[in-house]
C-alpha cells in the first residue's frame, strides 16, 4: 500500500511515552463485507488519540475490536503488552477498557446515580448472602462506591439529576451521565464514540473541557472518534483517519490536515 | 420543611421519606398485631373464615410468588411463562422432603427446611431452565419458559415418585410444625404466610438496590452496554433465575401446604404462571410494592365484582355474573395499561411526587 509510506512522523511528545495498546493488520469481516482492512496503530499512554474518517470508514468497528465486542478474523491486539486473539468484552471491561456509545446506551429505567454505580460492579466484592442482608461488606461496599460516583457526579457537575431516571434527560445530560458511567470503571483506557454527536456548541464546549479535565485529571487515555474537525484538532495529540476500512493517514493533527488523501477522503475527489 | 440526608448510609434506606417509614410500621403494626387480634376475636369482617382464607391468606402467598416473577420478568427483563412450573417444583419437593425420600434414606424434615429445600430445588431447575436465556431473548425465551411448565405439569402427573405414589394423584402436606409448634387455625397460617412475605420481601429489596440488582437491571435495559461495563450475560441472568425461582418456590410451598392442603398438579397449570405474570405487569414492572399491589388486584376485584350485584339486589344469574366479571375485569386490565402502562406503582411513584412538590409545583 503506497499510503503506509506517507505517514507523517510522530509528535515528540506523543512518542516518547510507552505504548498503552497497539493494533497490528486487523481486519474484520462480516460475511463478503471488509469493515476493517489490515490497520495498524498505537495509543500511547496518557494521550487522547483521535479515530476520524467519513461514515462507514470502519471507526467504531474499530472500537468494537479494542474492546472485544467484535473479534477480528486477522491482525493482533496488544493491551498492557499482552496480546490477544479473541476477548470477552467483560474481560476487557475489567483489565480496564471502558467506552461510551454513538448512541447514547444508557440503562433507561435506572437513575443517574445507578447507571453511575453499575460502573463500579467490578470493583464490589461482597457476595449475594451479605447483599440480601445489606449488612457489613455489602453496606461498607455501596457506601465506599457511592462515595467514589459522588466525586464523579461533582466532576461532571451533575448533581442535580442524580436521582432522575435517565430515560427522562436531556440528550446533552445522557451523554454527560454516560461519560459519568464510564469513569467510574476507573478505566485506563477510555474509548468515547462520538462524544459530541447531536450537542449544541455549548454542550460541545462542556463536553470538551470535561474530556481534557479527565485527560489531565486522572491520567486516562482516550480514543475517541469524533465528526467535529475542530474539535478533534483541538483536542488530540494524534489522529489516525480511516476511509473504507483502510488506514489512509496517522500523526499530528497538523499533519493530518495538510495531508491530500485526507483532504481527498473529506471533500471528494475528480477522478 | 425539607428532610435532609446527613450521609450515605441514610440516604440510602429503604424509605428515605419519613412519612413512607411511618406509614409501613403502621402496615407492619397493623398486618402483625391488630390483624390477628381482630381474627381471634372475630370482629368483622372477620366473623367467619372466609375474608381470612379467601382473599388474605392467597393474597399474601401470590404476593410472594409475584415478587419472585418481578425480580426476573420486571428487574431483569427475561420473560417468563414458566412461573407455575416453580411454584410446583417448590410444593412437591418440599412434601418429598417434608415426608422423608426413603431411597436415599432421608428422614422427614423439619417443615421450615422442607419449604426452604423445596425452594432451593425449584432454583436449581429455574437455572436449568434459564439456560436458554443466554442464546435467545423476548418472545423467543417465553416460548422456552413455556417448555418448563408443560414438562412440570406432565412430571407431577405421570411420575408416581414425586405423590409417594398416591392411587389418587394428589398429595396432602404433612403436619405444619414450624419449630415444634402446630399451625391448625387460620390465623396460625396467616402469621407464617406473613412472616415468610415480610422476609423474602426484604431480602428481593435488599437484592434490587444493591449489586446484583443494578447488574439486573442494566442486563434488562442494555446488554450490550452491560457487558461492555463487566457484567457477564450469565452470572447476572443465571443469578436472576436462581433467585426467582427460588422464591416462587417457597411461595409455591407455603400455597400448597396452607392455602390449598391437599392438591393436584392442576393447581400450579399455565393459569397460574399467566395470572402472575398479569400481577407483575398490572402492579408494575421492576418495582416490590407493584408486585403487592398487582396480587392485590387480581384476587380482589374478581372477588369483588362476583359480590357486587347480590350486594346491590341485581337479579342476575351466577353464570351471567362470571360472565360479565369476565368482561369487566379484561375492560379493566385494558383501560389500565393504556393509561400508565408502568403499572400501579408507577401511578403511587407519580401520585408521592406530587405531594412532595404540593401545594407548589416547583
Amino acid at each position: 500500500m503506497s499510503s503506509m509510506s506517507a505517514i507523517p512522523t510522530m509528535s515528540a511528545l506523543a512518542s516518547t511515552s510507552e505504548i498503552l495498546l497497539a493494533v497490528e493488520n486487523v481486519t474484520l469481516r462480516f460475511g463478503g463485507v471488509t469493515a476493517i482492512n489490515g490497520v495498524s496503530f498505537d495509543i500511547r499512554k496518557g494521550e487522547i488519540r483521535a479515530i476520524i474518517g467519513p461514515n462507514g470508514a470502519g471507526k467504531t468497528s474499530m472500537l468494537n475490536c479494542i474492546n472485544g465486542f467484535y473479534h477480528p478474523q486477522e491482525g493482533r491486539i496488544t493491551y498492557k503488552g499482552e496480546t490477544r486473539q479473541r476477548m470477552r468484552p467483560y474481560v476487557a471491561a475489567s483489565q480496564g477498557i471502558a467506552r461510551t456509545f454513538q448512541n447514547v446506551a444508557l440503562f433507561k429505567g435506572m437513575t443517574t446515580l445507578d447507571n453511575i454505580m453499575t460502573g463500579r460492579t467490578l470493583k464490589m466484592s461482597a457476595n449475594i448472602f451479605w447483599q440480601m442482608l445489606r449488612l457489613g461488606p455489602a453496606l461498607a461496599d455501596e457506601i465506599r462506591h457511592r462515595e467514589y460516583c459522588e466525586e464523579i457526579i461533582d466532576f461532571l457537575e451533575i448533581e442535580a439529576i442524580r436521582k432522575t431516571p435517565v430515560g427522562r434527560l436531556p440528550y446533552g445530560l445522557q451523554k454527560r451521565v454516560e461519560l459519568a458511567r464510564a469513569l467510574a470503571m476507573q478505566p485506563d483506557l477510555l474509548l468515547l464514540d462520538e462524544p459530541m454527536a447531536g450537542m449544541n456548541l455549548e454542550e460541545k464546549q462542556d463536553m470538551c473541557r470535561f474530556i481534557i479535565d479527565v485527560n489531565k485529571t486522572f491520567g486516562t487515555t482516550i480514543a475517541l472518534i469524533e465528526h467535529d474537525m475542530g474539535v478533534v484538532m483541538d483536542l488530540s495529540d494524534r489522529v489516525v483517519v480511516l476511509e473504507y476500512g483502510r488506514k489512509i493517514a496517522d500523526g499530528t493533527p497538523d499533519d493530518v490536515k495538510s495531508d491530500q488523501k485526507v483532504i481527498d477522503a473529506y471533500l471528494g475527489v475528480s477522478h | 420543611m425539607g428532610q435532609f440526608k446527613t450521609s450515605y448510609a441514610k440516604d440510602m434506606v429503604i424509605f428515605p421519606i419519613r412519612q413512607d417509614r411511618i406509614g409501613v410500621y403502621l402496615l407492619l403494626g397493623f398486618a402483625l398485631v391488630l390483624l390477628p387480634l381482630m381474627m381471634a376475636f372475630h370482629v368483622p369482617p372477620f366473623r367467619t373464615d372466609y375474608f381470612l382464607l379467601a382473599i388474605l391468606l392467597p393474597f399474601l402467598i401470590l404476593s410472594l410468588a409475584a415478587i419472585g416473577v418481578n425480580i426476573l420478568v420486571g428487574y431483569c427483563g427475561q420473560i417468563s411463562l414458566g412461573s407455575g412450573a416453580f411454584m410446583a417444583i417448590g410444593a412437591y419437593m418440599a412434601y418429598k422432603f417434608g415426608t422423608g425420600i426413603s431411597e436415599i434414606g432421608l428422614p422427614p424434615l423439619p417443615i421450615v427446611f422442607a419449604i426452604l429445600l423445596g425452594g432451593l430445588s425449584a432454583a436449581f431447575f429455574g437455572v436449568l431452565f434459564g439456560l436458554p436465556s443466554l442464546r435467545i431473548k423476548g418472545l423467543y425465551l417465553a416460548v422456552a419458559t413455556l417448555a418448563a411448565q408443560f414438562f412440570f405439569d406432565w412430571v407431577f402427573l405421570r411420575v408416581k415418585w414425586f405423590t409417594n405414589y398416591a392411587p389418587s394423584g394428589s398429595v396432602s402436606a404433612p403436619e405444619l410444625k414450624f419449630f415444634g409448634y402446630l399451625v391448625a387455625t387460620p390465623v396460625e397460617k396467616y402469621m407464617v404466610a406473613l412472616i415468610f412475605v415480610i422476609v423474602f420481601a426484604l431480602i428481593a429489596k435488599n437484592l434490587v438496590r444493591g449489586n446484583i440488582g443494578r447488574q439486573w437491571m442494566a442486563i434488562r435495559d442494555m446488554d450490550i452496554a452491560a457487558e461492555l461495563m463487566g457484567i457477564r450475560p450469565l452470572v447476572a441472568k443465571l443469578s436472576a433465575f436462581a433467585v426467582s425461582s427460588f422464591i416462587i418456590g417457597v411461595a409455591g410451598a407455603l400455597w400448597a401446604f396452607l392455602r390449598l392442603g391437599t392438591w393436584e398438579p392442576l393447581a400450579f397449570d399455565i393459569n397460574r404462571s399467566l395470572e402472575l405474570l398479569f400481577m407483575v405487569i398490572i402492579g408494575g414492572l421492576g418495582s416490590i410494592l407493584g408486585s403487592f399491589l398487582g396480587a392485590a388486584f387480581i384476587l380482589i376485584v374478581p372477588i369483588f365484582l362476583t359480590v357486587l350485584p347480590a350486594e346491590l339486589g341485581i337479579p342476575i344469574t351466577t353464570g351471567t355474573v362470571s360472565h360479565l366479571q369476565n368482561v369487566i375485569f379484561g375492560g379493566m386490565i385494558c383501560c389500565i395499561l393504556i393509561k400508565e402502562p408502568l403499572g400501579f406503582a408507577r401511578l403511587w411513584q407519580i401520585g408521592k411526587e406530587k405531594l412532595r412538590m404540593w401545594p407548589f409545583p416547583y
